[in-house]
């Protein structure tokens, strides 16, 4: 049965029309256009649908979009400020970590997460952080070296000034 | 891929959530973070007609009460590893909740939700509807894949909280009919890998209770993994670890080891064998042994039962020695 759901996605409020069924990944992919979300899996053990959920990077393929009301949902597509890359997308750019890029969204979202609750991690800290995120492309070494450089920045990971 | 059709209900408090179960046993299945039960329906396994859905139920903060910590059931996993309370009390139950998944699920997972995941076996776990698969017995057929003439289910509990749990002498608090029970951990699994948890349809588990460790203690959990992340485990095992004043006697051992059997697994004798022993690296080494003979690790998703034993004879000197290590009068 259809229900209207609120769903607030970048700062921006969107009336949804939606199933329990639904997932928040099928609804910013098929209804909303954000396709910087992909879906690879489905089942929780890739990570590429990665989204910030109150900024905790979470798994939209198995949230339900029934159960975000009054959430505040950031997509990579959300990161961007007045064209502006934020310091970890800009590390990524520089360092060669993106190949084919279909992890690239999640791994930053993830990588921003990271640093604005630890903005010092070890090296096993973004490992773990980012066990979650796998890429079939790189190898993952430029990734690390993305974050590293990003965490050197020692600005905000999500906003240039 | 797409979820089944199914219909939500979102309680608000735990007295809603119990009515609703009650309301509709028969085909009801309750969600907490959705990682264990959202995949299953994915895949065809599952297909509830309602599914309670725990989101909206007040999650409260680690509380004392008489000297045992009272854990809400939905904190997720990423609190349970960060809090302060629990790392001091039970670090073992903080390492194994980081050792859980990824930093996604994590956030997503609850404490009493993996407690409660569903058992799992390679062959169980994937899609069904490419080929004519006849179901196993863990999809209400009659045979079993993981031993082709077997008569009986070999699913596994993978469950890192579960021995983390054991080894503490949790217990658990369960709503059910208006009461609220506890039950130690160890007797709310039946071993049976069809129905690995001991909690009707009408069953709501509410809160974890650990009591506290009195004198010198010390705890470590450890996973073992092929790929170091985003695992489950191979097999695991959590040690706690109290000591006398002379800080070198062990007093008691809780040695539980998990991803092994549709339940977490006990060392009894090798908990006999370290009381009122000095403990040494030589005597972990020894235990790692012991542990290995003890029990018979089921073989799953590709390890071999000698593999596994091998993998034991380590984690279990390891956790042991760790254990030891962060006894606070050293």
């Amino acid at each position: 049965m259809k229900t209207i759901i609120e769903l607030n996605i970048n700062d921006e409020v969107f009336e949804m029309v939606i199933e329990p069924r639904t997932t928040l990944l099928e609804v910013l992919r098929e209804h909303l256009a954000f396709t910087g979300t992909k879906e690879a899996c489905g089942t929780g053990e890739c990570g590429a649908c990665t989204v910030l959920i109150e900024g905790k990077p979470k798994l939209a393929c198995l949230t339900l979009a029934a159960e975000c009301a009054n959430t505040r949902i950031t997509t990579i597509e959300g990161l961007v400020h007045d064209g502006q890359l934020t310091p970890v997308q800009q590390a990524f750019l520089e360092k060669g970590a993106v190949q084919c890029g279909f992890c690239t969204p999640a791994m930053v979202l993830t990588a921003t997460a990271l640093l604005e609750e630890n903005p010092n991690p070890t090296e096993y800290d973004i490992k773990k952080a980012l066990e979650g995120n796998l890429c079939r492309c790189t190898g993952y070494n430029k990734i690390m070296e993305a974050i590293r450089e990003a965490a050197k920045s020692g600005e905000s990971a999500r906003n240039r000034k | 891929m797409r979820l089944p059709k199914f219909q939500l209900l979102q309680p608000k408090s735990v007295e809603e959530a119990a009515d609703l179960l009650t309301k509709h046993e028969k085909s009801t299945r309750i969600m907490a973070g959705g990682t264990d039960i959202l995949p299953r329906m994915k895949y065809g396994l599952e297909s509830p007609e309602f599914v309670v859905g725990l989101s909206n139920l007040p999650v409260r903060k680690p509380r004392d009460s008489d000297g045992t910590l009272v854990l809400d059931a939905l904190m997720t996993l990423s609190d349970v590893a960060q809090n302060e309370i629990i790392q001091k009390n039970a670090l073992v139950l903080a390492e194994a909740a980081h050792a859980v998944g990824s930093y996604q699920i994590r956030n997503m997972g609850t404490l009493g939700g993996n407690l409660c995941q569903e058992t799992r076996c390679s062959y169980y776990n994937q899609s069904h509807g490419y080929q004519f698969v006849e179901p196993c017995f863990k999809r209400n057929g009659d045979q079993c894949y993981f031993i082709p003439k077997g008569k009986k289910c070999w699913a596994i509990l993978m469950s890192d909280i579960a021995p983390a749990l054991f080894s503490l002498g949790a217990s658990v608090e369960v709503v059910s009919n208006g009461r609220l029970d506890r039950t130690p951990i160890d007797r709310i699994y039946t071993k049976d890998p069809l129905h690995p948890i001991d909690l009707s349809k009408r069953q709501l588990l509410v809160a974890i209770t650990v009591p506290r460790k009195s004198g010198l203690c010390g705890s470590a959990f450890a996973k073992f993994t092929v790929r170091g992340g985003l695992e489950f485990a191979a097999i695991n095992i959590a040690v706690v670890l109290q000591v006398k004043e002379d800080g070198l006697t062990c007093s008691n051992a809780r040695i539980s080891v998990g991803a092994i059997a549709a339940a977490p697994i006990r060392l009894e004798k090798v908990e006999s064998m370290l009381a009122g022993q000095k403990l040494s690296r030589d005597l972990f080494n020894d235990a790692g042994l012991m542990a290995a003979d003890e029990i018979t690790p089921i073989p799953h998703h590709g390890f071999s039962m000698s593999y596994l034993k091998v993998c034991l004879r380590s984690i279990a000197r390891d956790a042991l020695a760790l254990a030891y290590s962060r006894i606070a009068c050293h």
